[in-house]
């Protein structure tokens, strides 16, 4: 029975060619630290599943967005949970990339053939970070809104351009609604979309060239 | 790169294959266990740490000093100490845009900076060695984040030391390495290794001296009432403090008595429908943070009076008299002010009184207000502190004035015969038995401070001191 449905699914998704291509791969001997790109992704994938939970019931204005994340923590049945795996995710996301790259910089394992999966990681680290700045706004409170006064004031500290990027960073020359919308766009559509592209150009690349090696002298 | 190096690469790693693993189970049975791991930290931290809030944002309070996530601080900090360094310091923007922009350019085109063939650690100390300080750097600017440049004393050792750890050094360690790499040939791994474990190490003192000459000040962690009870409750005490002189415990006052200004002014009550069911949140907060100035309420908000309330403050307040007045919200089950006495129990300043003074006294008995000087803030200027100051609080003494204020008893005035030196207190209404009870037994028990210095006390039970 089972045989069955599963040569009929065989046959029109092709499953045996996923198996022998995605899993069944020789790989070089591997340790723990080889485990990090995954976590990342573990990482990733867990922030997108509580945050799509969190959007239920955030409201993205100065005036709801505070008390939409109390009622979270406080009405909401495991609405704390959901929220706190959510903060504390992006605090290790961002530490476990780092990380990441920092195995893959010891390694050298940015070395031909994988240098465009390297430039490509340069980009999910970006992005990691940039969803941490947009995220911490969120809340909108008082920590929040005045960290991101400087941080985009920081940016707009740019010779000639800071000016334009400053206020295309707030949708104007200070915080208001228009830059918790943004930020909310930003954090949930814009970044998000570009991080699963990159992740699968990602992902891509390593199965193309497989896990690097660990050096030893004769490399 | 050209085709024989890349020959030998390919065939390297075809070698290595040969005496690998499969990606299903080897590799993918670490990956499961390193996530699931991660899991269960994420839910412990979740469970046990929660999250740390902050207040509602206020753009008028720009008092707040901005504290970004983590991960960031030690870029806040890398500009603080950049801005100590003389002339250059002025130009802000090679700090936050040439230097980060030039390092993340760096990290970027790394394969096509670095495209020796080589991977091995040993042939690899300059690119190692320089992100080594790097990260050491980024790490210890974040333990440094904390500490001001410039002491509270004015003294600039802690600033240079910083600057030595998080800017000086590095740079030196960086001229060395380059140095080493293209002078140095043969020598140059040993040296580099150990340039930078010198450097290393002299980062490391450097932070663990200004960590360990620095006295954090004592952090005053704002504590943000979590529960809608909290809420109502701190919205009560905020009320008591600062409405309660026009417009009464209850909201009831429909003719202000005893402010200077608008004696007998006629006001709206505040806990009726026509005040609640007009106003939604956002108005009503609006009228507190604008006030009736022309009908003489002050602005409460921030924004309009330097000393006011801040957003979630005045928040507090309208979610107070929504839960206590607006039949349309259901008040959910309050604490006490403060446990109820057991026979023979003697109340302390911090568990009882403190919320009693808090509720009933403090909106007039503060700096600021016109009481006789008598500031009820803290336990030393309730003991010590008013025109009275001697016979306010005297230990053991029913005849404390404050005793018997609140137990309905004036003070006489011993200059204008017939006039009352002090009147009954609180001047409106009084309190209820249980609080004056509470006074009673803390001054004649010698008011303790804390729960311990209480703890040691008993109350005489009646049968012991029959009433007079
Ligand atoms: C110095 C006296 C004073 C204090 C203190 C004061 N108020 Fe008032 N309040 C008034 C007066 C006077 C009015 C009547 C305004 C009018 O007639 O329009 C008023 C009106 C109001 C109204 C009704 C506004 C309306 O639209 O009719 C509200 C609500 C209110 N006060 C809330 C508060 C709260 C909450 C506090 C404490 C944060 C407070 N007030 C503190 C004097 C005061
Ligand atoms: C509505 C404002 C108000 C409130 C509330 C209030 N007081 Fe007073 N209090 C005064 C004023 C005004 C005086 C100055 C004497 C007078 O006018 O009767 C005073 C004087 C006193 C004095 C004498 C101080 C001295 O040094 O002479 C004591 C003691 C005192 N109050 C205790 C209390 C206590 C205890 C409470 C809380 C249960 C309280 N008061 C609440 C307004 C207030
Ligand atoms: C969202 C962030 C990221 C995800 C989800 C991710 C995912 C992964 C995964 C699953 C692997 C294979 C397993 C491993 O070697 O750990 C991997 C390898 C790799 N990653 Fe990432 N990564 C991320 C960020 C980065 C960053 C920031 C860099 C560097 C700038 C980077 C560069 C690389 C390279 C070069 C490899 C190949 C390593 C090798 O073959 O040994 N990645 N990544």
């Amino acid at each position: 029975m089972w045989n069955t449905l599963y040569n009929w699914l065989d046959e029109r998704l092709g499953l045996n060619d996923l198996y022998t291509n995605l899993l069944d791969r020789p790989e070089p001997l591997g340790n723990w630290w080889n485990t990090l790109g995954s976590a990342s992704l573990f990482l990733f994938l867990l922030q997108g599943a509580t945050g799509i939970f969190l959007t239920v019931y955030y409201t993205p204005s100065p005036d709801h967005a505070y008390d939409s994340i109390q009622y979270i923590m406080n009405d909401v049945a495991f609405g704390w949970l959901i929220r706190g795996i959510h903060h504390w995710g992006a605090s290790l996301m961002v530490l476990v990339v780092f990380i990441h790259m920092l195995r893959v910089f010891v390694t050298a394992s940015y070395k031909y053939p994988r240098e465009l999966t390297w430039l490509v990681g340069i980009g999910l680290l970006l992005m990691t970070l940039g969803m941490g700045f947009t995220g911490y706004l969120l809340p909108w409170h008082q920590m929040a809104y005045w960290a991101t006064t400087v941080g985009t004031q920081i940016a707009g500290s740019l010779p000639f351009l800071g000016d334009f990027v400053l206020k295309t960073l707030r949708g104007g020359p200070d915080l208001s609604a228009l830059t918790l919308q943004r930020f909310f766009a930003a954090h949930i559509w814009i970044l998000p979309a570009a991080l699963v592209a990159l992740i699968g150009a990602h992902l891509y690349l390593i199965i193309k060239h497989g896990e690097s090696h660990f050096p030893d002298p004769e490399d | 790169m050209n085709p024989e190096t890349k020959q030998k690469i390919n065939a390297k790693y075809e070698r290595e294959l040969q005496r690998g693993e499969f990606f299903w189970p080897d590799s993918i049975f670490k990956d499961v266990i390193v996530s699931l791991g991660i899991f269960l930290v994420l839910l412990l931290l979740a469970t046990f740490v929660g999250v740390h809030d902050a207040p509602k944002a206020d753009p008028s309070d720009t008092s707040y000093i901005p504290r970004p996530e983590w991960y960031f601080l030690f870029l806040f900090k890398f500009l603080a100490l950049y801005g100590q360094i003389p002339v250059l310091g002025k130009i802000e923007w090679v700090a936050t845009v040439v230097i980060p922009g030039l390092a993340i350019a760096l990290l970027t085109l790394l394969p096509f900076i670095d495209k020796t063939p080589h991977r091995y650690y040993a042939r690899r100390a300059l690119p190692l060695a320089i992100m080594a300080i790097l990260v050491l750097g980024i790490v210890l600017l974040t333990f440094l984040a904390d500490v001001p440049t410039v002491a509270a004393d004015g003294s600039s050792l802690l600033g240079t030391l910083q600057t030595l750890a998080g800017l000086v050094i590095p740079s030196l360690a960086y001229l060395a390495f380059i140095m080493f790499a293209y002078r140095a040939r043969e020598n140059a791994v040993r040296l580099i290794s150990w340039t930078s474990l010198l450097a290393g190490v002299l980062m490391i003192g450097c932070t663990v001296a200004t960590l360990a000459l620095h006295q954090p000040a004592a952090a005053e962690a704002a504590e943000v009432p979590a529960s809608l009870v909290d809420r109502i409750v701190a919205g009560q005490d905020l009320y008591s403090i600062h409405c309660v002189e026009c417009h009464g415990e209850d909201g009831a006052v429909t003719t202000i008595e005893g402010v200077k200004g608008l004696e007998g002014k006629e006001i709206p009550p505040i806990n009726g429908k026509d005040i609640l069911y007009t106003l939604n949140d956002a108005s009503l907060s609006e009228v507190i943070a604008y006030g009736r100035p022309d009908a003489g309420m002050n602005p409460f908000g921030k924004a309009y009076n330097p000393e006011g309330l801040t957003r979630s403050e005045i928040d507090y307040i309208v979610t107070f008299m929504r839960y206590s007045w607006d039949d349309r919200f259901e008040k959910p089950q309050i604490k006490p002010l403060f446990p109820p006495l057991a026979e023979g129990e003697v109340p302390s300043y911090a568990v009882h009184i403190q919320p009693i003074v808090k509720r009933y006294c403090i909106s007039c008995h503060r700096p600021g207000k016109d009481s006789y000087n008598y500031f009820m803030d803290t336990y030393e200027n309730i003991l010590k502190s008013g025109d009275d100051s001697d016979s306010n609080v005297i230990a053991g003494d029913e005849n404390s004035f404050l005793l018997q204020v609140i137990q309905g008893t004036p003070i006489p005035d011993t200059v204008n015969p017939g006039k009352d030196l002090i009147g009954v207190m609180p001047p409106k209404g009084h309190l209820k038995p249980d609080a004056i009870e509470a006074f009673r037994r803390w001054i004649l028990m010698g008011m303790p401070e804390t729960a311990e210095d209480a703890a040691g006390l008993t109350w005489p039970t009646p049968a012991a001191t029959p009433k007079p």
